[in-house]
């Protein structure tokens, strides 16, 4: 047994091999440059943050930035050579790059809660405005009927653009007709049409002329124009999943074109289209100057779609901040964090749904 | 005749005898003209109610910034507002566009997976926050925040006439292209990190092997490689921007004058902010055809600025798939 071709710690110790890079070994002393290059500046900006008056902003962008890039700058000469000063120095500006971005995000989140909660209540998400006035305190009124309409008008905009988002995504991916790239083209096109372009679109075809008035089938009919693209565009990506061979298999079943789609494919991606529909349901929640130009605003509960003006979340925000009253502003804080928690339960749903396998 | 060549045409894939498919490969292609049928009708309704306010104010309604209602004939004109919006995307690029690039460079090559996807999620979740909700947010912190800074760039800088003041900072472009910066950021990162991301492994290992150091990496291949990809995604987040109502209408102050470069005073346009700040209390039908020929403008726009990031990010994706 002296002759062992195949051995194999030697095939893991190769592996090992060309898994490493030499030139970029952490050494001890390049570990000691990277800790000093990150504390010196550090404490350099905060001793002259307490010892001066200037301001922090000043500070941060004028004394911390510069000594920051220079010492990553001089720990990467000493380490690694003068050729890797300027990598040095895009990482500390990327990293920088970074926490802001983080750091804007939190601040968001972080005001909405902090303003939020205090006013957060049973009654608050579940009464509504009527015979409340601005000055009445907070333990009264709520958001109940602004809930309803978010609600009402989201669904009702669904029913009318998953199923013509779902058909659009049939028709690149099963029908596969002449006209694809073009529908593709509009499609991409639409995807871009600013919100209140929506709105103001609705507002000149069905209320100027009398046809609808301010309701919430007219928002949902904006909110459904912004929606069609998002789910085309989804439900597009996950048809094209779908193995080749359950249509073909289906086909040499002996079923019709239109039965491959309703009852093969279509059943097949089903959490796929699921995805693509509360993508679209994501990507409309929220929206407000659609709203402003055609739903209106009322204080009361509202279930009637079609006759009556409704109030939704991001409307009675809208309406809300512009008051002086100390307490609406507070209202509109409580609204901002149920609209926020509405969109981040869509947003987890659709990232655990896409995480898995598709076709599952 | 002509019906059943047209299908035969149509249906290259399988002959359809049955009529059941027929009348189904019918219905799912009307479906799917739809988004023609919506981008046509905006263009028809809005150019309807445009063409009146452009023949009775003429050249004027987009060059000049009177604004009157009741004035004998009433003039309207929205070059402050269309300068405006321009200058707000300006400013929300040159902000928006070096984060976002560094943020897909920290995301794509030097943060370890786990952080890479962690941050990826957040930044997504940044671009799913409600416009509405940002403007509350810049309203009540941003503001405050961005007055400080504007005061310090006024006080150091103030000689360049980019940052002259005219005494108070509230309500300035500057804040709303932060703001609008703020909601490009996201856009613009997922469609950078992404095109990075598909720089081939074999050239950036190449590049290792030659010495290369991170920066000449980027520079001579991971930045030419997705150029293309990268000018797309910058300009559908322009698009984004240029679109953007509500979140400029808080932090933003309206005036019709043209606000020709100076960022820091208080007054900026905004086409769109504008059809949702006047629509309200338009006075009479002739304010809500010019509001709405205004909404044509914004349209136009976006469209084409839309349409051309499209075409960019399509001939990329050719190229390299």
């Amino acid at each position: 047994m002296t002759t062992i071709i195949f051995d194999e710690t030697r095939v893991t110790t190769l592996q090992q091999q060309t898994a490493q890079k030499p030139w970029a070994a952490k050494t001890g002393k390049w570990k000691a440059a990277v800790v000093l290059a990150v504390i010196i500046p550090l404490a350099i900006t905060l001793a002259l943050m307490f010892a001066t008056d200037l301001p922090k902003a000043l500070i941060m962008v004028v004394i911390y930035l510069p000594i920051q890039l220079i010492a990553g700058a001089l720990a990467a000469t000493a380490t690694r050579g003068r050729k890797n000063a300027l990598d040095a120095m895009i990482i500390v500006v990327a990293i920088g790059a970074t926490i802001l971005s983080l750091v804007v995000l939190v601040s968001v989140v972080w005001a909405i809660i902090a303003k939020g909660i205090p006013v957060l209540s049973g009654a608050f998400v579940s009464q509504n405005m009527t015979y409340i006035s601005p000055a009445t305190p907070l333990g009264y009124g709520g958001i109940g009927h602004a809930v309803i309409g978010t609600v009402l008008i989201v669904l009702i905009s669904a029913v009318i653009a998953v199923p013509l988002g779902v058909a659009t995504a049939v028709y690149i991916t099963e029908v596969r007709g002449k006209a694809v790239p073009y529908v593709r083209f509009f499609v991409q096109a639409m995807s871009g049409v600013p919100s209140v372009v929506a709105g103001l679109f609705i507002l000149t075809v069905f209320i100027l002329t009398g046809v609808l008035q301010t309701s919430a089938f007219a928002g949902a009919l904006a909110y459904a124009i912004l929606m069609l693209p998002t789910v085309a565009r989804t439900a597009e990506e996950v048809l094209k999943l779908v193995p080749e061979d359950l249509r073909t298999g289906a086909l040499a079943l002996g079923s019709t074109r239109a039965r491959v789609v309703l009852q093969v494919v279509l059943p097949a991606a089903k959490t796929g289209i699921i995805t693509a529909a509360i993508l679209g349901l994501a990507r409309v929640v929220g929206e407000t100057a659609p709203l402003l130009l055609t739903v209106g605003f009322t204080d009361k509960t509202v279930v009637n779609p079609l006759t009556e003006p409704i109030s939704a979340l991001p409307s009675f925000i809208f309406t809300y901040v512009s008051s002086p009253y100390p307490d609406a502003v507070a209202r509109a804080w409580g609204a901002a964090l149920v609209l926020m928690i509405l969109v981040t339960v869509l947003f987890v749903v659709t990232r655990i749904l896409t995480s898995r396998r598709p076709g599952r | 005749m002509s019906v059943a060549t047209e299908e035969k045409r149509d249906l290259t894939a399988a002959a359809l005898s049955h009529r059941g498919d027929r009348v189904f490969n019918r219905i799912i292609t009307g479906c799917a003209f739809t988004a023609l049928v919506v981008l046509a009708g905006i263009t028809v309704f809005l150019g309807f109610q445009a063409f009146p306010v452009l023949q009775d104010q003429g050249i004027s309604f987009v060059t000049t910034t009177a604004w009157d209602s009741f004035g004998t004939p009433p003039v309207y004109g929205i070059a402050g507002m269309l300068w405006g919006s321009l200058l707000l995307s300006v400013i929300a690029l040159v902000i928006a566009v070096p984060v976002s690039l560094l943020l897909s460079i920290f995301l794509v090559f030097l943060a370890p997976k786990p952080v890479s996807k962690i941050f990826t999620n957040l930044i997504d979740l940044m671009a799913a926050i409600p416009s509405v909700i940002i403007g509350l947010w810049a309203l009540y912190i941003l503001q405050p925040t961005s007055v400080e800074w504007a005061t310090l760039l006024n006080k150091y800088l103030g000689w360049i006439p980019l940052f002259d003041s005219n005494g108070n900072f509230i309500g300035s472009p500057f804040t709303a292209g932060i703001v609008l910066a703020i909601m490009m950021i996201p856009i613009v990162t997922s469609v950078t990190r992404e095109v990075l991301g598909r720089t081939p492994p074999d050239l950036i290992n190449a590049s290792e092997a030659l010495g290369c150091s991170m920066w000449t990496m980027l520079r001579y291949v991971a930045l030419p490689y997705g150029r293309g990809g990268i000018v797309g995604g910058i300009m559908l987040g322009l698009g984004r921007a240029l679109g953007e109502t509500i979140a400029v209408f808080f932090v933003l102050k309206l005036v019709y004058d043209v606000n020709w470069f100076h960022i820091l005073y208080s007054g900026g346009g905004s086409v769109a902010t504008l059809i949702v700040a006047k629509f309200g209390d338009a006075s009479g039908s002739l304010e809500q055809q010019v509001l709405l020929a205004a909404g044509f403008f914004l349209f136009a726009m976006t469209l084409i600025v839309n349409v051309i990031a499209n075409l960019i990010v399509a001939r990329t994706g050719r190229v390299k798939s």
